[in-house]
């Protein structure tokens, strides 16, 4: 063909596409439909006289309405994570004892028996396999337990309803009404949370979801939460009532990660993010019987061990990272830890923490999990204190008031336990999490957002609780 | 390490705050001032002369140079300066002491206004900005767009013929459809018009019509037109407007006997236990929503009704194609319905 009538052709389809007009697009789907529904009134025969949806929408009637749907939301919520929690101590500490405490011992032996020298076993068993052991004893068994229940909510139905009821919470904020769902399942994993968000359609809603889902406390961090208010907090209360306050300041944190959720949200959605497309519309699909098995199955296969291998691949480098680092001399006897430990620690005074804490969270990055153990071996490697397993060996002593005395031997106070409670909450997001924002997103500036923002608030927040502590 | 007051800590931390608030805050921040400043050179102002004089000529009004100087944000001088150069360059002339615009002057402001029109369209159908922050990013953008990349981003958007308030876009030949239509206070009581234009300058008046969640393309009918105020009813809902801001509205009158819809409301006006037939989507929705509101079955001819009501206010759950679809307010209030007479 000729360039001439190539010209000619393009010239009249813009003089054509100038006529149709705007209008076109909706024709067409008409057009479609109207077909469609042709289509189906000459082949589908319906039983006539059967009402649709019956059931459905009674339970819809008790799920969304005033006086129950809020109070079964806050209860199914609750159940799930109780279970999860305390479900997940169990297989925990059974996992803890074969992996840390009879493999680990055998493999050193073993490893001394073939004359393996001090510095790779060191490595490898001490510092590659325990920060993996370590981390599947204390990731596996609560998201084992916490995905399935969330997914047969999922699988059920329930889940669209509890969107459908925040959703004007969330709009508040800029967010969409499935960044509840998003959120809830940050409790389990940020990284599981983030996947989540593939179900929210408008890319700004998405955005900031995916942003903000850190600000979830996942199931890595519960255990520090717990711990630290078990032995600081429950401690400035009466003994009969220490649980309780422990319990109650750990509901506390969560909250406030919530509320960091909206405030964040909505700095997000009035700012950076106020150019993204935003499309809202959410299907409440109708209720079905969950497939039990196959939920259990693919909950298992898709979120935790999808999950736990990108935690493992990421855990076994800290742990070499950490024994490296603790086992490296600089200037005569001084380890590279302990050099950074002292040079953190004028910054990590000013926040309230201490140059151990700022220490772990920055080789902790790969997995929250191993924070814990982490600052008890940097602790005990600082003060020179008897006890531990040696440089570079992360543990974790069996009773929680051991773990206080070594904290506050440590120069803990009530001040840095707040503080890294605090911090654990806003600090940026594990290297699991980082990857999943980088491939879901797509975009290395959002992975850098999402991943700086929490720290600065972080350090804002701790900062300021800080002074306003020393004020008094 | 003791040595230090946490008073001057929270003093120093504060004052940094407020220093970074100053210098960024949204469009007032000292760095954004900053920046704009700089970049307003001579080729801005040249334009932006240009197109004043563009709009000038098209209401049949005279302009001098003191007009201009009291209409452009820019020094006194400068805009001397930018005249002098132009005429120079023979894109204007001075009639006696009117200002007026030679045929290259003509073309070039509407190449400006062009990319303006476009880029308010992009970002209404590609973006997710506000409608009130269109103008001001397009203006900002319709000095950066060469003339190629403005031939590129019509051809993305499908060489469309109206921007979002329904001002006509030059096309690359400088061909400009008209606005057909008059102005809202100009109709008489009773008359039946669709809203063909809304006027998004002065800004103040824009504002006060997106308050009232006016929509174009939107059928209204008079019912009392004087000098305080003008009233019409339009989807279902009653509308009082001054004339000030009535005359920012260009409706075109229906001659025809239609059948104009008495009962055509808007979906968020809909009550439980009604049915309702949709009668299509307002040209308010665009781009990605209005595409997946059709996807999802919002189409003429389909029939509609509350499905659940949310315990918060919204955004309710309907009825549509025998699937439940939740949908928020300002959605629902783009979406035009009749209502049926008998519930299903």
């Amino acid at each position: 063909m000729s360039k001439k009538n190539i010209e000619h052709i393009i010239e009249l389809s813009n003089e054509l596409r100038w006529q149709i007009g705007d209008d076109f697009h909706d024709n067409l789907t008409e057009g479609i439909y109207a077909d469609a529904a042709n289509i189906v009134r000459d082949s589908v025969q319906t039983e006539k006289g059967k009402k649709r949806f019956r059931l459905d929408s009674k339970i819809d009637k008790i799920v969304t309405s005033k006086t129950f749907g809020f109070p079964i939301m806050f209860l199914i919520l609750g159940v799930v994570l109780w279970l999860t929690i305390i479900g997940a101590n169990y297989p925990s500490s059974m996992l803890a004892n074969l992996l840390l405490d009879t493999i680990h011992p055998a493999l050193k032996s073993g490893a001394s028996n073939i004359g393996m020298p001090w510095w790779l076993d060191g490595f490898l068993i001490d510092g590659v396999y325990l920060a993996v052991a370590w981390v599947i004893a204390v990731m596996l068994p609560p998201m084992a337990i916490f995905f399935p229940m969330f997914t047969l909510l999922e699988d059920f139905g329930y889940l669209p309803r509890v969107a459908f009821n925040l959703d004007n919470l969330f709009k508040k904020s800029g967010a969409h009404g499935k960044q509840a769902l998003t959120m809830s399942m940050g409790f389990g994993c940020n990284a599981a949370g983030i996947v989540a968000t593939r179900i929210i359609d408008s890319p700004r809603e998405r955005l900031i979801a995916i942003i903000t889902n850190n600000f979830s406390l996942c199931n890595g961090r519960w255990p520090t939460q717990i711990l630290i208010a078990t032995i600081f907090i429950g401690a400035v209360v009466p003994s009969s009532f220490s649980s309780v306050a422990a319990l109650l300041s750990v509901i506390g944190i969560a909250v406030l990660g919530m509320a960091f959720m909206f405030l964040t949200s909505w700095g997000l959605s009035k700012t950076v993010l106020k150019g993204e497309v935003s499309t809202f519309n959410l299907e409440l699909p109708p209720y079905r019987p969950p497939r039990f098995w196959r939920t259990l199955y693919t909950s298992l296969i898709d979120r935790t061990l999808i999950v736990l291998w990108r935690a493992i691949v990421f855990a076994a480098p800290a742990g070499a990272v950490i024994w490296l680092i603790c086992n490296i001399h600089v200037s005569g006897d001084v380890s590279i830890a302990a050099w950074l430990i002292d040079s953190f620690d004028g910054f990590g005074w000013l926040l309230g923490l201490n140059g151990v804490i700022l220490l772990a969270y920055i080789v902790a990055i790969p997995a929250n999990e191993i924070v814990i153990p982490t600052i008890l071996m940097l602790t005990v490697l600082a003060t020179g204190m008897s006890g531990g397993e040696g440089a570079g060996v992360m543990f974790e002593l069996d009773s929680i008031s051991a773990t206080g005395d070594v904290l506050r031997a440590g120069g803990w106070t009530l001040l840095t336990a707040i503080n890294l409670m605090l911090f654990s909450l806003l600090h940026n997001p594990c290297s699991t999490t980082i990857y999943t924002i980088y491939k879901e997103t797509k975009s290395a500036k959002w992975t850098a957002v999402a991943s700086i923002l929490p720290v600065i608030l972080g350090f804002i927040v701790t900062f300021l609780v800080a002074q306003i502590w020393r004020l008094f | 390490m003791n040595d230090y007051n946490p008073i001057s800590a929270l003093i120093i931390f504060f004052g940094i705050a407020i220093l970074l608030f100053l210098l960024f805050r949204p469009t007032k921040g000292w760095f954004w001032l900053l920046q704009k400043n700089f970049k307003s050179n001579e080729k801005v102002i040249i334009e932006d002369i240009l197109k004043q004089l563009y709009h000038f000529e098209n209401s049949g009004n005279k302009v001098d140079t003191r007009t201009l100087v009291e209409v452009l944000n820019f020094k006194n001088k400068r805009i001397v300066e930018a005249i002098k150069k132009m005429s120079i360059n023979d894109l204007v002339y001075f009639d006696k002491d009117a200002l007026k615009l030679t045929e290259e002057g003509h073309e070039y402001a509407l190449r400006i206004i062009r990319v303006h029109r476009l880029w308010e369209r992009y970002l209404a159908d590609k973006t997710g900005f506000h409608k009130n922050e269109w103008h001001d990013r397009a203006e900002r953008m319709e000095h950066k767009l060469s003339h190629d990349e403005t031939n590129k981003l019509a051809s993305q958007l499908g060489n469309p013929k109206f921007d979002p308030h329904g001002d006509p876009i030059p096309t690359k030949t400088g061909k400009i459809a008209d606005i057909e239509g008059v102005e809202l206070p100009r109709l008489p009581v009773n008359s039946i018009a669709r809203i063909t234009h809304i006027e998004d300058e002065p800004e103040v008046i824009y504002k006060q019509i997106l308050a009232e969640n006016i929509h174009i393309g939107s059928l209204l009918k008079v019912v009392e037109n004087n000098n305080t105020r003008i009233v019409f009813h339009s989807e279902g809902e009653e509308f009082v407007l001054a004339p000030i801001v009535a005359s920012n509205l260009t409706v075109l009158p229906i001659e025809k006997e239609v059948v104009i819809e008495e009962n055509i409301a808007r979906l968020s006006g809909l009550q439980e236990n009604e049915m309702a037939e949709i009668i299509g989507i307002s040209k308010e929705s665009r781009g990605e929503s209005r595409r997946r509101l059709l996807d999802l079955g919002f189409v003429k001819g389909s029939k509609i009704k509350i499905d659940l009501l949310n315990p918060l206010g919204e955004p309710h759950a309907y009825l549509v194609k025998g699937t439940s679809i939740a949908l928020r307010k300002d959605q629902a209030s783009k979406i035009l319905i009749k209502k049926s007479e008998h519930a299903d």
